[in-house]
């Protein structure tokens, strides 16, 4: 509340019109529309047919976006003096503002209910597919059913943009983020749009046709790379088969999806880290 | 517009008995009792055709139900309305109803007030005193125009305003531009509580379409009458987003319950008003740049009505037709020569009476109102 103007409130002894004034303008000046429209408030319930006290109100009404508002406080000025310039002015501007805030109501339902759609589309092409999601907060292995709130697509990688979940293609076809792991060298690679019906070999010939520069030994070979999926309930790691297509990995039954993006670890056959990172865990390989 | 509906009347026998009793008593003395079962009388008297031709006869008996109808007194007053409401539909009736036009037009914006000027109106010399006697109070039109900013203003408002819209004067009061005013009517051509005042609003609208000169502000953004048009016409299709992108956004974005105009009468006003919004070059290019031809697309895959389709389909070829040449710039105000004219005259009369007829056969009993359609005197 702008400080200077707290002494005024409260000498009601001065004309409506002084008072007016002085709150009002200087209010407005700072931009302070909130506290400009409670005197015009006060000033309106101290004559409730001053003019210039209804044109602040309706004008601040505009500023504070309640256009409703607006046009009611034009509609009252307009009924003493239905001729005012002012008022016709904003009372038509109001309205336009006003229509266009309804439109972009109906925009957002429209485009809400674009979205749920397609999401329940999306879930419909994964749960036919007899893939499993995970539920975000726990590891419980749980069935998920078409339950849209517990379902959770957004990927928890905070570098590798949100705007990377499953889609469905335009041949119906689901395409997935897919995060590679190589646990030796504390390493990622991500794949942005990973067709399901595409191989995991033919990925990794394209990622190791040239050997990464994290990879000291040159020994990421694609045909030396083993993959595997964590299974962190069970402690259990189990072999991929690089031949086999995205959709079929997916479909084993002890993967889970976790945060709608699918990782898959890579470890270099028989090296002495994927020994030591077994040790411990059950290893169902091919 | 013709009178609403006749207000309900009491069994035959009592009817007879009244008009004997009046052509007897002479109905002035009758009323002069002032009982509300009196005026209740007098208005199952007005009940129907006949009744109304003898209460419009007998001037005595108008003054003395017009005493009553402005005066206090709920029953009796309220009774003494409805039966001149009735009555003003008879010609003979309008003189004696005009001498007490000060009064009537106290009455406002009452609606049985409204019903009996509108039916008054229907008349040119009668709407011009009516305009006359507003103008004399000092107020114009507003008391007319005030009412709409209310939830529910009285269904007859919409046929006053159509009736007097048909004058040069009338449409001057509605296009007032330092006021507030044509924009008041626009929210009612999707009002859904009342038929007859949306349609004698959309009629208001029509005609003030005449008005060549008010067409660049009735388009602009002051006044933005297009929206208001076409959002009746327009169904619950969906656009593309760029389509979407084009329309005015009171018709983007529309739930898909949205139902067009019931009314095949209205939809015809509305095409008809936005085809006189096409008569000037600037017109025709501001009404094309909304998108227009959009929503006329979806009403003609839509529509089934044979007149209500013509005009769309004529709409439509203005939209999407070549410019006319140089000299036609205001296709309102074209001089056409005599012979063509009366051709021209000749070939709508044929498309006219072609239609009239197809109408009887698939006509049923009329109902009450219809609409204003005949042109405005200039």
């Amino acid at each position: 509340m702008p400080v200077f103007c707290l002494p005024f409130l409260i000498s009601y002894t001065w004309g409506s019109r002084a008072l007016l004034k002085v709150l009002s303008s200087s209010a407005c000046f700072i931009g302070n529309y909130r506290s400009a429209l409670n005197d015009a408030i006060q000033a309106k319930k101290l004559k409730p047919t001053h003019l210039k006290a209804i044109i602040r109100g309706a004008l601040c009404h505009m500023e504070l976006k309640n256009f409703s508002e607006a046009i009611a406080w034009c509609e009252e000025g307009l009924q003493i003096d239905s001729k005012e310039k002012k008022l016709v002015e904003v009372r038509a501007k109001a309205d336009k503002l006003k229509r266009a805030e309804e439109r972009d109501a109906r925009k957002a339902k429209v485009m809400e209910k674009k979205e749920q759609c397609q999401k329940e589309i999306l879930l419909a092409a994964i749960k036919e597919r007899n893939i499993k999601l995970a539920l975000k907060p726990s590891n419980e292995e749980e069935e998920i059913s078409g339950g849209l709130a517990e379902i959770s697509l957004d990927g928890f990688h905070s570098d590798n943009a949100t705007e990377a979940k499953v889609h469905l293609d335009a041949d119906g076809n689901l395409n997935w983020p897919v995060l590679f792991l190589y646990p030796e060298h504390e390493q990622t690679d991500f794949i942005v749009a990973f067709h399901e019906n595409s191989r995991f070999i033919d990925h990794l010939m394209v990622m190791f046709a040239e050997l990464p520069p994290w990879d000291l030994e040159r020994k990421y070979l694609p045909c030396d790379l083993e993959l595997y999926f964590e299974d962190e309930e069970r402690a259990a790691m189990y072999q991929l088969n690089p031949e086999h297509t995205l959709l079929q990995v997916l479909q084993h039954k002890r993967y889970f999806v976790k945060a709608g993006t699918p990782t898959v670890l890579a470890f270099v056959k028989s090296s002495p880290f994927s020994k030591k990172y077994f040790s411990g865990k059950k290893v169902h390989r091919l | 517009m013709p009178p609403p509906a006749p207000c309900h009347q009491h069994g035959t026998g009592s009817l007879w008995g009244a008009a004997r009793g009046h052509q007897h008593a002479g109905t002035g003395t009758l009323l002069l009792c002032r009982g509300a079962g009196a005026a209740a009388a007098a208005r199952a008297l007005s009940g129907s055709a006949a009744g109304q031709r003898l209460l419009a006869a007998r001037p005595a008996a108008l003054a003395a139900l017009l005493e009553l109808a402005v005066g206090p007194g709920s029953a009796a007053a309220r009774h003494a309305m409805d039966c001149l409401v009735n009555v003003s539909a008879e010609p003979a009736a309008r003189e004696p109803l005009l001498a007490a036009l000060p009064a009537l037009l106290a009455l406002l914006p009452a609606g049985p007030a409204c019903g009996l000027l509108a039916n008054l109106c229907r008349e040119g010399g009668a709407a011009r005193r009516v305009l006359g006697g507003l103008r004399e109070r000092g107020l114009g039109l507003a008391p007319l125009l005030q009412p709409l900013g209310e939830p529910r203003p009285p269904a007859q408002l919409g046929p006053l305003l159509c009736n007097l819209s048909r004058l040069p004067e009338g449409r001057r009061g509605l296009l007032d531009r330092s006021r507030c005013s044509v924009q008041r009517l626009l929210p009612f051509t999707q009002y859904k509580d009342s038929v007859v005042h949306r349609r004698g609003i959309v009629g208001a609208l029509r005609n003030c379409c005449f008005e060549a000169e008010d067409h660049e502000w009735l388009l602009s953004e002051e006044v933005d009458i297009l929206p208001f048009l076409l959002l009746p016409l327009a169904g619950p299709e969906e656009f593309p987003e760029d389509e979407m992108e084009r329309l005015p956004v009171d018709l983007q974005y529309l739930p898909q319950d949205k139902q067009r105009e019931e009314e095949p009468d209205i939809r015809k006003m509305l095409l008809e008003a936005i085809m006189l919004l096409t008569a000037t070059k600037a017109g025709r290019h501001i009404v094309r740049e909304k998108g227009t031809y959009l929503i006329l697309r979806e009403l003609h895959r839509w529509e089934q009505e044979p007149d209500v389709l013509a005009a769309c389909e004529k709409l439509i070829q203005v939209l999407i037709g070549d410019e006319p040449g140089p000299g036609m710039e205001n296709l309102l105000e074209v001089d056409i020569p005599e012979e063509v004219e009366q051709q021209l005259q000749c070939l709508d009369r044929e498309e006219e009476e072609e239609r009239r007829r197809e109408q009887e056969e698939r006509r049923q009993e009329a109902q009450g109102s219809m609409p204003c359609s005949e042109e405005p005197s200039r």
